[in-house]
């Protein structure tokens, strides 16, 4: 008890001195200029953020659009406006008014006004044929957007939602400007024209992504930084080594511990170690329109097949994953708690007793030797590719052969999500914020986000309830009930929940990791001390 | 010499013509529809129709057989390989982006390889079964064992951890900042060209130990002459022809075939460009960079070959 009173103190001690090192840093003078390197592991599969889900591409064009809200950078996960200058709820909470602030520009020159928005918004909402919508699973509340004049944009809701504003501030909600829209909706996958702190320079596929300071962007005085550029390479020690000559000043996805600590070795107080958790877990997706995964037996003898646990304290020093939990983050207010996740198919503690029922499961539909299956990854090692191993090792135990098979990122899309041309497949699954209609809708029927392609009615109903449950007590019953039908079903295979160390160069100010690689990307507010 | 050249180059005409027949008939003939192929499939049925029709006509693919060629050909005498579906942009433009890169790596990584292999290769046939013959042994195996994506990662991080120093991230053309491009290229080159001159250094210690068993050598060293000028004048030229042909190969293979070491070193080079356009199912940029690997080979096949003559005086062309 003792021990654990000191560890709660020194805690409290390293949080204070962090809290004072913000505000020590708060009141150094900003300084313009200098353009921030930094590198990023996945080239992007397109451009535009409605049509995909990837930080290879959110991370490159956030700085360049608004949004029309978004999370506050450093009040995590505090909901602020963007375009939005102000906005009110009607008492019935089924009327959301947003002003847009006037004055706003695209880059090239047009203003943007709530047509823009309205535009955008359609787009996500009920996305025109051969147009992808990601999240539009998000905002089953919207009926519709309408833009009484240039300075409104009206959300008109079926149902109170809970969770709205803080689906409006998702970062992947660009603002795209119309004219551009109504000729060709997939016209931003290839090009790009925003409204944000920064505008496109250059784009090298495979190579470099380039913007340059907007001198025209909304927020006074800002950007700060003259220009940031990424730099593409798939390769992770390749990217520690950049951060660590200096020819990278940041990685904003994610480095592992051992790299981490090397660094810091290394350069010591020249570097920056931001460690927060991360709100994306590594799961594996397996085919239920396909043999042997139609079988409930056979999902759940190979997710009794995954020591979680082990797993854990094995990868998380090279890899960041690290907390067993089910389909929301461990230790938030939506999470089941231990004792309750144990009593699900591979999340109780003795791994032989579970690989045990797993070779009975295994015999009973039909497979007493195992079988051999393809495991398909996306070819980025951290931490797809290590996660991989690890299950596969562990599948070995209870008979199942698996085939790694690593595909480039489109290619990786195009199997698992649009084709559903695989058995099983290593899928992250994360959000920007812990919010339930984000994390939980890839369990929807027909959602794109849904890649082992089940389906089961009493899950979109819970979904759909507690969405519009504004009562939290009785919204997170909904959402422990769906995530318990879920497991039972083991219509999908929880991994580990992620770790995020993200390492730049003391210089790179102002920046605050979030639990999310998605938000604080717009990188108004970042500054360099020196170049 | 001079009606060689010219039948060596007119021949040239019908090889690239069949290199381009094949290329156009195995992107025709290859099971499957193009078309769909580029959405990745119809596996789960979601292909809109609407959609797949216009990709088909815009890649002229219901255009007659003969049709479709002749556009093709007519394109690549142009130099105009049509654009690439995944950029958008015009594939000769994605292809110059990164030909100036792969070619001086090829270029510069076959020059080390020479320059190391060939000394190396010599001594160790003179000095056959000794000390000498022996490190040499080791040094060319360590090349041909190590693989070459881990000798560049070691590569970087040594010079990251023991000088702080990185190369660059992003090529800079040698006319634009020579001291940046070869701050870049050095490290490559030298990974590269270990590997290419172990491989060489071992075809040409083979070849010098074949030669110098030869009567005519035996002659010279009777005559008295110096071994300089029997290993150098007589036994190295005459070895040459084997190691000639394997450069030549090698330089060829190298301007597309290094992913691997692009992705190590982040070249944006054309190996990677091969690897993503075939991921991206980038129809005309795989039809282009198919038929541009065998325009180079078909180059440096002729070079090759000229060069013999010069190596070995008893090869005549008339």
């Amino acid at each position: 008890m003792a021990r654990r009173i000191l560890r709660d103190r020194l805690m409290v001690a390293v949080l204070m001195v962090g809290v004072l090192l913000t505000a020590v840093e708060a009141q150094e003078t900003p300084r313009r200029g200098g353009v921030l390197l930094s590198a990023i592991g996945a080239d992007a599969p397109s451009l535009d953020a409605h049509q995909e889900q990837t930080f290879a591409t959110l991370q490159p064009i956030a700085p360049l659009y608004s949004t029309l809200l978004q999370i506050d950078p450093y009040r995590y996960p505090h909901v602020i406006g963007d375009v939005a200058s102000e906005w009110t709820i009607s008492p019935d909470a089924l009327t959301y008014t947003f002003k847009i602030r006037p004055g706003i520009r695209f880059h090239d020159g047009s203003p943007l006004t709530s047509a823009d928005v309205k535009a955008s918004y359609d787009k996500i909402l009920f996305p025109p044929e051969g147009v992808r919508s990601i999240r539009k699973h998000h905002y089953s509340a919207v009926a519709g957007v309408e833009a009484p004049d240039s300075g409104t944009v009206v959300f008109k809701l079926k149902f109170p939602s809970a969770s709205l504003l803080v689906n409006l501030a998702s970062p992947w909600n660009v603002i795209y400007p119309k004219k551009y829209l109504d000729k060709d909706p997939n016209y931003f996958k290839k090009n790009v024209v925003g409204s944000g702190p920064f505008k496109f320079k250059s784009y090298t596929r495979g190579s470099s992504f380039e913007g340059e300071r907007n001198p025209d962007y909304y927020v006074k005085d800002r950007p700060y930084l003259n220009g940031y550029k990424f730099f593409i390479s798939t390769e992770t020690s390749v990217r520690a080594a950049a951060v660590r000559s200096g020819r990278a000043h940041i990685e904003f996805r994610d480095l592992p511990l051992s790299e981490a600590e090397s660094i810091k070795k290394q350069l010591g107080d020249k570097v920056v170690v931001q460690q927060t958790p991360f709100v994306i877990h590594f799961d594996i997706a397996m085919n239920n329109t396909v043999k042997p995964f139609t079988d409930v037996r056979v999902r759940k003898a190979l997710t009794l097949g995954l020591d979680r646990y082990t797993g854990g304290r094995v990868l998380y020093p090279l890899t960041g994953l690290r907390d067993v939990g089910g389909l929301t983050r461990p230790g938030t207010e939506w999470a089941m708690s231990p004792a309750e996740l144990e009593t699900f198919p591979g999340f109780g503690r003795d791994a032989e007793k579970n690989r045990a029922e797993a070779k009975k499961l295994l015999a009973e539909a039909g497979y007493p030797n195992g079988f051999k299956v393809v495991l398909k990854n996306r070819n980025v090692k951290l931490p797809y590719q290590d996660f991989a191993v690890f299950v596969i090792q562990e599948w070995r135990k209870i008979g199942i052969e698996a085939e790694h098979r690593p595909l480039e990122t489109a290619t990786w899309y195009a199997d698992g999500r649009d084709q559903g041309n695989f058995e099983v497949m290593v899928f992250p699954t994360g959000a920007f914020v812990d919010d339930p209609d984000q994390l939980l809708a890839p369990y929807l029927t027909g959602s794109p986000q849904n890649w082992a392609r089940f389906s089961n009615p009493a899950i979109d109903d819970l979904y759909a309830r507690q969405a519009r449950t504004l009562d939290p007590v009785e919204r997170r019953k909904l959402v422990v009930e769906l995530q318990k039908i879920v497991l039972e079903n083991a219509y999908h295979m929880p991994g580990l929940w992620w770790s995020r160390n993200v390492v730049h160069w003391a210089k790179v100010k102002n920046w605050i990791a979030p639990p999310s690689h998605f938000t604080n990307q717009k990188l108004q507010d970042v500054w360099l001390s020196e170049d | 010499m001079r009606t060689y050249l010219v039948k060596r180059l007119l021949l040239i005409v019908p090889t690239l013509l069949g290199a381009a027949t094949l290329v156009f008939l195995i992107m025709r003939v290859i099971p499957g529809d193009v078309a769909l192929l580029i959405f990745g499939g119809d596996a789960a049925g979601h292909i809109d129709p609407k959609q797949l029709a216009a990709m088909r006509e815009k890649l002229g693919l219901n255009d007659p057989l003969y049709v479709q060629f002749g556009t093709w050909l007519w394109g690549v005498v142009r130099f105009d390989f049509g654009t690439s579906l995944w950029t958008g942009q015009p594939v000769i433009e994605e292809l110059l982006i990164r030909l100036p890169l792969s070619l001086e790596l090829a270029l510069f990584a076959t020059m080390v390889s020479v320059v190391i292999a060939i000394p190396l290769g010599m001594l160790a046939a003179v000095r056959q079964d000794t000390w000498v013959d022996y490190v040499v042994r080791v040094f060319s195996i360590g090349g041909l064992a190590i693989p070459g994506f881990w000798v560049g990662i070691l590569t970087i991080l040594g010079l990251v951890i023991f000088f702080g120093w990185g190369p660059p991230l992003e090529f800079t053309p040698p006319w634009v900042d020579p001291w940046a491009n070869f701050s870049m290229m050095v490290w490559p080159i030298v990974t590269v060209g270990y590997r290419f001159s172990a491989v060489t250094t071992r075809m040409t210690r083979s070849t010098v130990l074949e030669v110098l068993r030869e009567d005519y050598i035996r002659t010279a060293w009777a005559k008295g002459l110096a071994e300089r000028a029997v290993v150098i004048r007589h036994a190295l030229k005459n070895s040459m022809l084997p190691v000639i042909t394997l450069i030549g190969t090698e330089f060829a293979f190298l301007i597309g075939g290094l992913v691997v070491t692009e992705t190590v070193f982040t070249l944006n080079g054309i190996g990677r460009f091969v690897v993503d356009a075939v991921a991206h199912r980038d129809y005309p940029v795989v039809q282009a960079l198919i038929f541009l690997t065998a325009f180079s080979f078909v180059i440096v096949n002729l070079l090759v070959d000229l060069t013999y003559a010069w190596f070995d005086p008893r090869i005549r062309y008339g």
